[in-house]
């Protein structure tokens, strides 16, 4: 086991109040094995203790610890320095974009969460319904509708921060909610589709797939999104040759 | 009457839980939480929803605590746990010398258990480790910790509490003799700073309990004893599994999502605040989980980490401390009235803790008032963020 | 609450047109827009040209003249690059949205489609510049 310690720069982002936004700047040694979030947490234990920032569970599950580093989406409890940075360098760690900041790197996600419940996104449901990647089969298909899982998606807030079109438009429900809304599927579900099949909603994406690529919990909102649309035309078609649903 | 108002300090799951069962009984509840919702101790649990069958042998108080308290939070917050059951797993013959005692533990306990084959089990878990000679099944589960956190947090905003996240207590208020009047605080969100009322003040910072009892000069027996974890990439039980032994380094695999959690060790530390990761106990729990599971070694690690329990007595090895909680009145333990603190336990335990700290509550306020929070099905943890502030 | 001041906003704008960091759908779109933009320019102005013919023969040849500059078939060659980058990524975003799973291969759909686009313009800039 290597005992390699790296010397990092540290340019953390940092809003206060009615204060104008700058940068502060701190040089740590680290681990290059540790997380990204290590190091922030380090920089409020031992250097500043005014900073803010989300963190709750430590193995991505929770979403709570999101931020951009090196202006890229990371979840930062499993990111480890050596993948973003390399000795003598720089990480600058910023809050995720399209949501409102509380402080420094915390930011408010009510709104993601708010749109969640509303798409009905549910948060335990059966194996069956989302089984864990191929190749790893714990338990035979006949037997996966015996085990409850929670779901992947998080909520971690990365694709809505990612996303070119959260950043233009702000009432764009964004790939989270879309793909939250996928879980259900459309059919004789009216209420659902009122909700996404408009100009806010799943239309509004310009297939930028930047959700698919940050997403750290295999959700693939890009591809989801794009189900989401191949439903609500299979429904207008339905409902064009006259099916009363 | 207006409702007595108690401020709690802490937003873990002691702290929601409390709020909860307080604000059912009519309290008009503060919580301050310097951080966000769990980012202590709490936040960081491998998830395990005890049977206690971890306990049933060494520690049947807590054992006991454990299977009652998994059975109710089933029935009030369903939508954060994966209640898939876990095995009790003999791969060895100090194992099987175990066996029996943990099998009479269950009894004791009354802990429902299925005593299966080793061909049973490798049946419902194809990756257990092919060695295994016995399996016991018994109702563990996981649960989602930041969820479940939320859950009771939004049931006790929308029965009117107050949460201030990112607030630091800084100190506490003290009335000329010594009492507990209310706290002040640092809200780090914008560097104001602000000084709160309340009747009672109750202390919920688990691990960090000993410091903000300083504040009023008092003392508690919290002995700060961190733990690693380690988070494998894949889904390679449906189950927890735990070793069929004492309570030891390593002894357990719980899943979550598309993830195996294998914990965790036990020893000293002196900074609460940061503990850091150790490689050597990391490399111990790849080992130890690949006994149980050999396909762990193909995983991929996707996060290793670091949680301080917080164990409540004096005693020297962390393990041997009971794991079961306590709730002080500081009146009666070192005069300081109008202040409790709540400390130990485990996440399994959380609203049965929250039920003991309101009784106490209640009962310095000569308040007589009944629990509820058995009964009553938690919100959607959502909702903590629809409901307006 | 504050607001979020790492988003882009007028004072970064620039920043839209920065592909470092930007997963290749993104960059797909960009170009997308800006293919869009540039050809909708270039029809105005072969509308305002067209304009001009009506003014008589005279008109016509100094349009000619124009027309034949090699930095107006430069700029030419960029229309037609833009059109055939845009109806081509036009055809990867219909499949990628209507047929089945397509969006798992979108990247790769993108880095043909711009080979193909790269080449088209190559070929026809050939033909443009030695005619």
């Amino acid at each position: 086991m290597s005992e390699t310690k790296w010397n990092v720069t540290l340019l953390i982002y940092r809003q206060k109040g009615s204060q104008s936004p700058h940068y502060d700047t701190f040089k740590l040694e680290v681990d290059p094995d540790e997380y990204v979030l290590d190091a922030v947490e380090r920089v409020w234990a031992f250097h500043d203790r005014s900073l803010t920032f989300a963190h709750a569970c430590h193995h991505s599950t929770c979403g709570a610890c999101g931020m951009r580093v090196n202006d890229m989406e990371k979840l930062t409890c499993i990111v480890p320095i050596r993948d973003v940075t390399a000795d003598g360098g720089t990480l600058k760690i910023e809050p995720l974009r399209n949501f409102p900041v509380i402080s420094d790197l915390a930011v408010n996600m009510a709104s993601l969460y708010a749109h969640m419940e509303q798409v009905g996104h549910r948060a335990v449901l059966p194996l069956s319904e989302e089984p864990s990647e191929p190749g790893v089969r714990p338990v035979a298909k006949a037997a996966e509708d015996d085990y409850i899982r929670l779901a992947d998606c998080i909520e971690c807030g990365l694709c809505i921060s990612a996303c070119p079109i959260s950043a233009a438009s702000a009432p764009y429900l964004g790939p989270a909610v879309l793909a939250g809304a996928q879980q259900h599927g459309l059919d004789g579900n009216s209420d659902l589709l009122a909700l996404v099949d408009c100009a806010e909603g799943m239309w509004r994406c310009h297939q930028a797939f930047e959700c698919t690529e940050v997403c750290p919990s295999n959700v693939e909102p890009g591809l989801k999104i794009m189900q989401l649309r191949q439903a609500a035309m299979r429904q207008r078609i339905k409902h064009l040759f006259g099916s009363k649903k | 009457m207006s409702k007595p108002h108690v401020i709690i300090i802490g937003a873990g799951f002691t702290g929601v839980a409390t709020a909860h069962d307080l604000a059912l009984r009519g309290f008009d509840v503060t919580v301050v939480e310097r951080g966000p919702f769990v980012n202590g101790t709490s936040g960081r649990t491998h998830g395990l929803l005890h049977s206690g069958g971890r306990y049933c042998v060494n520690d049947q108080e807590s054992a006991i605590e454990c299977i009652d308290e998994n059975i109710i939070l089933r029935k009030i917050v369903p939508q954060v746990i994966e209640p898939n059951g876990g095995l009790f797993v003999a791969l060895d013959e100090s194992d099987l010398a175990y066996a029996e005692r943990f099998a009479k533990g269950c009894e004791e306990c009354h802990i429902p258990y299925e005593k299966l084959s080793g061909e049973q089990a490798l049946k419902l878990e194809p990756n257990l480790n092919p060695a295994v000679k016995l399996a016991y099944s018994i109702p563990d589960g996981t649960f989602d910790p930041l969820r479940l956190a939320l859950a009771f947090a939004a049931t006790a905003k929308s029965n009117g509490a107050k949460f201030h996240l990112y607030t630091e207590v800084t100190g506490l208020l003290l009335d000329g003799k010594g009492n507990v009047t209310g706290v002040k605080v640092w809200k780090r969100a914008t560097g104001e700073k602000e000084e709160m009322h309340a009747d009672v003040v109750v202390n919920a910072t688990g691990a960090w309990a000993g410091q903000i009892t300083e504040m009023a000069g008092a003392n508690v027996p919290v002995k700060p004893t961190p733990g690693v974890m380690v988070a494998y990439d894949q889904r390679l039980v449906n189950r927890a599994i735990n070793r069929l032994c004492k309570p030891s380094d390593g002894d357990i695999i719980v899943p979550q999502r598309r993830l195996a959690v294998v914990g965790t060790t036990s020893f000293d530390a002196e900074d609460v605040n940061y503990i850091p990761v150790f490689k050597d106990q990391v490399q111990l729990m790849l080992e130890r989980g690949a006994e149980l599971v050999p396909a762990i070694r193909r995983a991929k690690q996707r996060g290793a980490f670091m949680a301080s329990r917080p164990l409540v007595g004096s005693g020297t090895s962390g393990r041997s401390i009971a794991r079961t909680f306590k709730c002080f009145d500081h009146k009666e333990s070192d005069n300081v009235d109008c202040f409790v603190t709540i400390t130990g336990g485990k996440a399994t335990t959380l609203r049965m803790m929250a039920e003991k700290t309101a009784d106490v509550v209640c009962h310095k306020l000569g308040i007589s008032t009944e629990c509820v929070t058995k009964e009553t099905p938690l919100l959607s943890y959502r909702e903590f963020y629809a409901l307006p502030n | 609450m504050l607001k979020n001041t790492n988003s882009p906003s007028s004072s970064n704008w620039w920043k839209w047109f920065d592909i470092r960091g930007r997963a290749a759908g993104d960059v797909a779109f960009m170009l997308n827009r800006i293919t869009a933009l540039g050809l909708v320019l270039y029809l105005a102005m072969h509308l305002v040209a067209l304009g001009q013919l009506a003014l008589g023969p005279g008109a016509y040849d100094t349009f000619v003249q124009i027309v034949k500059h090699p930095v107006f078939i430069a700029f030419e060659l960029l229309v037609v690059a833009a059109g055939i980058y845009h109806g081509l990524n036009g055809i990867r975003i219909g499949l990628v949205a209507f047929f089945g799973d397509t969006a798992t291969v979108q990247k790769q759909i993108f880095y043909a489609m711009l080979a193909i686009s790269i080449l088209g313009s190559l070929f026809f800039g050939i033909r443009m510049f030695t005619a």
